[in-house]
């Protein structure tokens, strides 16, 4: 076995172990990250893989949310049917976008404000729409917590732990096939160079749009965990910038195009952000903003002192 | 020989500057060709056309007696015409061997498939020792080794040159000969270069075409091209020694 994946064995024996130990706050904590290293992988195969700049990702984790959550509202239909709902709409989304953009040679930033453009107005036709309830939110029943039912995705902190920890194991098993297979090779050398990708026999536009599809697929199955696990949802909340932004500060800060950075970028950050948060009320401080303040210097930093984010010094270091 | 690529007539504009004008030329299957200009007489823009980076605004071009203008670049290289880039456009951030296998997957579906022809091919052009080197970190005459090494991955029956050997020193560039004249033998693949280095192509080409202006001025075998006076007095020089 390699060090490489006695070190995965490890972490995923210690996570896995982890609600022995672990009361109910610590494993809420632990589910966000685990959220955060979810989407930071499914936004990391557009970005990190196929060098696709999305700033937009709340959009499918927002009409993920809703899909699902309004087939469970109206017509009681449980998360497994709407799970698909929520991917077949999220990839026929992406599959829209990314046409536009590059069927007509829309790339870089200028990508980038395509998708935020979607997501807002995303957002702001949600606030209108009258099943979605609008500004006034969307509300799912909230039954038994103590017991697992799982039909409905319902039941105590513990399953939801569960529930994203295989997610987030899943999407990192994913990724890594999908980076050794001939589409991570075709992407990887669409980010390098298109042109010279293009020389390679390489349909850029086609594989380009596979890298859309399958981030947002991946990004809608989060919306639908959201919508079950905090019942409520707003669209300007869900759909907000700040929200496409979170999604990809894990990825960033952990190493943009690694498999282990957007893991160990969620944990850096949600532990820290959370730590800072706690350790300031501890000593009687409640200030707001804190949290934001917070991502951007450590986000300066990395950007400062470890442009490629912080796996890569350290898979080096631990000769990983 | 059947003709493996001809090209009629073909001519580009750009903004009305008139690059190629109706250029025409064969290339017999398992040839070796050289087209041959000063700066600016419309090499490039031919290459480009071939490879399908932009259609002409007229004329034909065929491969394997199938009609290509028009193209995409992926299409053309799937059709089985591998190019290189003059200017060096190596994935940096990917090593040798894998910059290698991105090429190979155009014919093999697997990544072990792929990779044991990416290895082949390396080592073929003597890049075996750095084939775990980051692309980025490679010297300019390896990142010329490395382009040709991607192309021919592709596993092409016709491979375009464009300016290899620019830049090498007499011996890079006698090395580069040697593997295309193998290749050539060896595979039976044509080759239609580019070339500035004089002495690449007197060592290489079978036959030349020379470009002044957008237009094809002569072609034949290389000892009729440099006695041609049209081409000595537009290029080579009157002085040139060869």
């Amino acid at each position: 076995m390699s060090r490489r994946s006695i070190a995965l064995a490890v972490v995923g024996i210690l996570l896995v172990a982890l609600p022995l130990f672990a009361g109910n706050y610590a494993l809420s904590v632990a589910t966000l990250i685990l959220y955060f290293a979810y989407t930071g992988q499914a936004w990391n195969v557009m970005m990190g893989f196929a060098g696709q700049l999305s700033l937009g990702h709340a959009l499918y984790v927002g009409v993920g949310a809703y899909a699902a959550g309004g087939l469970f509202f109206y017509y009681g239909i449980g998360p497994w049917a709407g799970l698909w709902l929520a991917i077949a709409l999220c990839v026929a989304l992406g599959l829209a976008i990314g046409f536009l953009a590059f069927r007509f040679g829309i790339s870089g930033v200028y990508f980038a404000l395509l998708t935020i453009a979607f997501a807002e107005f995303t957002r702001i036709g949600f606030d209108h729409f009258g099943w979605t309830g609008g500004p006034g939110g969307m509300f799912l029943r909230v039954a038994q917590r103590d017991t697992w039912d799982l039909a409905n995705f319902r039941g105590p902190p513990l399953m939801y732990y569960y529930a994203m920890l295989a997610l987030t194991a899943l999407a990192f098993l994913a990724c890594s096939l999908l980076l050794r297979s001939k589409a991570g090779y075709y992407w990887q050398a669409i980010r390098e160079n298109e042109e010279a990708a293009r020389a390679l026999g390489i349909n850029a536009f086609r594989w380009k749009l596979l890298a859309v599809a399958i981030s947002a697929a991946m990004t809608a199955v989060a919306g639908v965990f959201f919508a079950f696990y905090y019942n409520n949802l707003f669209p300007e909340q869900i759909f907000n910038i700040s929200r496409s932004i979170e999604i990809i500060l894990g990825p960033v800060i952990g190493g943009v195009g690694t498999l282990f950075g957007p893991v160990l970028g969620a944990a850096v950050l949600t532990l820290l952000s959370d730590g800072i948060t706690e350790a300031l009320g501890a000593m009687g401080f409640d200030i707001p903003g804190v949290k934001q303040v917070f991502y951007g210097l450590v986000l300066l930093g990395v950007v400062m002192f470890l442009p490629h984010g912080i796996w890569p010094p350290i898979a080096r270091r631990l000769r990983l | 020989m059947s003709v493996l690529l001809e090209v009629r007539g073909i001519s580009k504009s750009f903004r009305g500057l008139r690059a190629v004008h109706d250029a025409s030329f064969d290339i017999p299957e398992g040839d070796i060709n050289a087209l041959i200009g000063p700066n600016g007489a419309g090499k490039t823009t031919i290459f480009n056309m071939i490879a399908g980076v932009y259609a002409p605004d007229s004329g034909e071009i065929r491969f394997g007696g199938v009609p290509i203008q028009g193209l995409r670049a992926d299409q053309v290289c799937a059709a089985g015409i591998g190019r290189t880039f003059q200017i060096v456009k190596p994935f940096a951030g990917l090593t040798v061997l894998d910059n290698v296998m991105v090429g190979a997957f155009l014919r093999e579906r697997q990544a072990s498939a792929a990779r044991a022809l990416a290895t082949r091919i390396v080592e073929r052009l003597g890049l075996g020792a750095k084939r775990d080197l980051p692309a980025s970190s490679l010297t300019l005459p390896d990142r010329k080794r490395l382009e040709v090494a991607r192309a021919l991955a592709t596993r092409p029956r016709l491979l375009l040159l464009d300016e290899v050997m620019a830049g090498l020193r007499p011996t890079e560039c006698d090395l580069m000969v040697a593997v295309f004249r193998e290749l050539n033998r060896a595979d039976g693949t044509t080759i239609l270069l580019i070339e500035h280095v004089m002495r690449a192509v007197m060592a290489l080409a079978m036959h030349i075409g020379v470009l002044h202006h957008g237009e094809v001025i002569a072609r034949g075998t290389p000892e009729q091209v440099v006695r041609d006076p049209a081409v000595l007095e537009c290029y080579l020089g009157e002085e040139a020694e060869v």
